[in-house]
């Protein structure tokens, strides 16, 4: 039916949402920026733009996993348990020192990964079931492990979410190298091939002899460990860890930040500079809201309002 | 696509079950935390038990008594008493409040019989069923929802088992259904929090308020309470932001950092619970303000939170009482003996400031 309007349709309106599939999302974020820098006031300073790329920082680190996942045509529920994990874990350890502590939260993450990647390219469980097992029972091992929220102290811990390099925080350094690293992943390393070939058709890269199983687990524990590096990052800017409602409804707005940036749900294809944009985006987006002090129901319709358009920008690109 | 991928289910689950529980063991095993470094860090546990008292009845307050309610007299000593907790013990609050109730049923040698909810309400029912069939005489219920609860009050009044709810109401009818209610007032608390802002920033300025989780009566009665009394006793103090932390922490700080980057000027934060407000603390500390730039006030008496006025970053804390116990047992025994107990009863919250925060840390609990 799709195809059928599609055809109907006039050749510039097509062109049109092909614009709007590719640059929609950049064009949102100068729009939103336009708008703040003219009716929100201390808009334009470095200490806000600082406040909101250093919020933004955990979800685009998620949002990149969760890409390289939809790109294999998967999706990863587990990301916010795997922060609660990461915060409970990191919360356990400390005791040894930070660096140990960072090296049990990835036995862990990876641990979560591989489960999720063994029961969908070894058992062959859909990805939306594995990982949603996994959400919940990890979210329920981040409980038992530490049932309350606990303060840190840890002096390294502490400046890993407030200590800056010539003025840019830690924290958007890691998510701006992660996004690079991903970004050459994707684009120019035979892996990176691999799981976009394995995202356009399984059965076809299974015939080529592409080492299937193996790239799809690698892409679930990559996940989950970016998820990790995002958890203890939130956690070192709280100083707390608080397993109870960290990462909550990450996956949600990881799956928003991936489609909004114009990843199709459909695989084959990944873009992380346009994950990292609908990351901005949505951060954007919440944060004027905010700022105008309207009511926090209306933030949520805003995000479902440019969920849909983006949805349906990417409508006529899903038939290839 | 599963055709292509079958290989070995059967022997896949087994491992990842294998492996699943020797991380979870290896786990508890061998961590250490903080707190296990630095030896002594737990002060020791508040054996100043912060003495419950009651605010209400007010003399003309409806009363119940056994013989209006239906049942015999009992002796509490000897007694069994259920009590059914609604969400599980991970929060200062609910830790407090079901070791309240144990600390008093072993202080009055009564046999108590626990159970948990873990938040489901579908679960408190059978709990509370389970308790009556393990022979409790008396309940005690801190309840999930106040509604749907009319087949364990049948079973209860088969049985003419008294029952008291703490913290939150039941929607039926007092001395009939169950005999009291044990609560704190939360517009009340919102009223005093409001007095303490008022003290801290003069009564002029812009104040925000960083609310808890929508559509919980909790949130509407703690803001209804503050913007009341703002709007009667100081009509300069304005509230120009009200945003939802969601009772959480991290929420709390993010909210804040928008805040104070929008609004440089403001005056002070009232938060509606102690997480929030310690997520207010961390957002000023880490956009480079003093402890007492913002003035903090906080609703519930974590130790956090009063460990916070210590060090001069909150300014007050009101307290929201979780210790039901005395009162509870108080309340139950009267009415066993046959004495008028009345239907509503409303605790005492006491309040922190910097006079007597450092003094009564030890009562706040965690």
């Amino acid at each position: 039916m799709a195809e059928a309007a599609l055809r109907t349709a006039p050749p510039d309106r097509t062109r049109v949402l092909q614009w709007l599939q590719t640059y929609g999302v950049y064009a949102g974020v100068a729009l939103l920026l336009v708008v703040n820098i003219a009716v929100t006031p201390y808009f334009l300073s470095a200490e806000n733009f600082r406040t909101q790329a250093v919020q933004v920082a955990p979800v685009i680190i998620v949002a990149i996993g969760m890409a390289l996942v939809i790109g294999t045509e998967g999706i990863d529920l587990s990301v916010g348990a795997v922060m609660a994990l990461a915060a409970s874990v990191t919360a356990l350890y400390l005791g040894y020192g930070l660096l140990p502590a960072l090296l049990v939260v990835a036995v862990f993450a990876a641990a979560i990964g591989l489960a999720n990647g063994a029961l969908v390219a070894l058992v062959g469980v859909q990805p939306i079931v594995a990982t949603l097992a996994l959400m919940v029972g990890g979210r329920g091992l981040a409980l038992v492990l530490l049932p309350q929220l606990e303060d840190l102290r840890n002096p390294g811990l502490a400046s890993l979410g407030s200590g800056a390099v010539l003025g840019v925080p830690y924290l958007i350094l890691v998510a701006g190298v992660l996004a690079l690293l991903a970004a050459f992943v994707v684009r120019r390393t035979t892996f990176g091939r691999q799981l976009l070939a394995i995202g356009d058709s399984r059965p076809a890269a299974q015939l080529a002899g592409l080492p299937v199983r193996r790239v799809l687990i690698i892409v679930y524990v990559l996940c989950a460990l970016l998820a990790a590096v995002a958890g203890v990052l939130a956690t070192a800017r709280l100083q707390a860890s608080d397993p109870t409602s960290l990462g909550n409804l990450m996956e949600l707005s990881a799956i928003t930040a991936v489609v909004v940036g114009g990843t199709p749900l459909t695989g084959g294809r990944v873009n992380i500079a346009g994950t990292v944009a609908g990351a901005v985006l949505i951060q954007l987006l919440t944060a004027t809201l905010i700022k105008h002090d309207l009511p926090p129901s209306w933030t949520q319709i805003a995000q479902a309002i440019v969920i849909v358009c983006a949805v349906y920008a990417a409508r006529g690109r899903g038939k290839r | 696509m599963q055709r292509t991928t079958h290989r070995s289910p059967l022997l896949a689950r087994p491992v990842i079950v294998a492996m699943a529980a020797a991380v979870a063991l290896t786990a508890t095993s061998c961590a250490k935390s903080e707190d296990d470094a630095s030896a002594g860090g737990k002060s020791p546990s508040a054996a100043a038990d912060a003495g419950q008292k009651v605010a209400s009845p007010k003399p003309g307050g409806k009363t119940c008594t056994i013989d209006a309610y239906g049942g015999e007299k009992l002796d509490l000593e000897g007694a069994t008493v259920g009590f059914s907790q609604s969400e599980k013990e991970a929060n200062p609050f609910r830790i407090a409040e079901t070791q309240s109730i144990k600390d008093e049923a072993a202080k009055r040698g009564v046999k108590l019989l626990t159970a948990n909810a873990q938040s489901q309400f579908s679960k408190q029912i059978s709990d509370v069923q389970d308790l009556l069939a393990k022979g409790a005489d008396l309940l005690v219920i801190a309840p999930l929802n106040s509604d749907g609860w009319d087949p364990v009050l049948q079973a209860a009044a088969a049985k003419k088992v008294p029952i008291v709810t703490i913290d939150r109401k039941i929607n039926a009818t007092a001395c009939e259904d169950y005999v009291s209610f044990i609560a704190s007032d939360f517009v009340e608390q919102g009223r005093r929090a409001a007095d303490l802002m008022i003290e801290a920033t003069g009564g002029k300025g812009e104040v925000a308020i960083l609310l808890g989780a929508a559509g919980n009566n909790v949130t509407t009665e703690r803001t209804k309470g503050f913007k009341d009394r703002v709007a009667e006793k100081a009509p300069g103090l304005k509230v120009v932001f009200e945003q939802t932390g969601d009772f959480a922490r991290e929420k709390g700080q993010q909210v804040t950092e928008q805040l104070i980057q929008s609004k440089p000027g403001i005056k002070g934060i009232y938060a509606e619970n102690d997480e929030m407000g310690l997520g207010a603390v961390a957002a000023l500390k880490g956009a480079g303000k003093k402890a007492g730039d913002v003035e903090i006030v906080t609703v519930d008496g974590t130790r956090n939170a009063v460990q916070g006025i210590v060090d001069g970053w909150i300014t007050g804390v009101v307290e929201s009482n979780p210790r039901f116990g005395p009162l509870a047992f108080e309340t139950l025994d009267a009415f066993t003996q046959g004495k008028e107990v009345a239907q509503d009863i409303i605790i005492e919250d006491g309040a922190y400031d910097a006079s007597n925060a450092e003094r009564d840390l030890g009562r706040a609990y965690h």
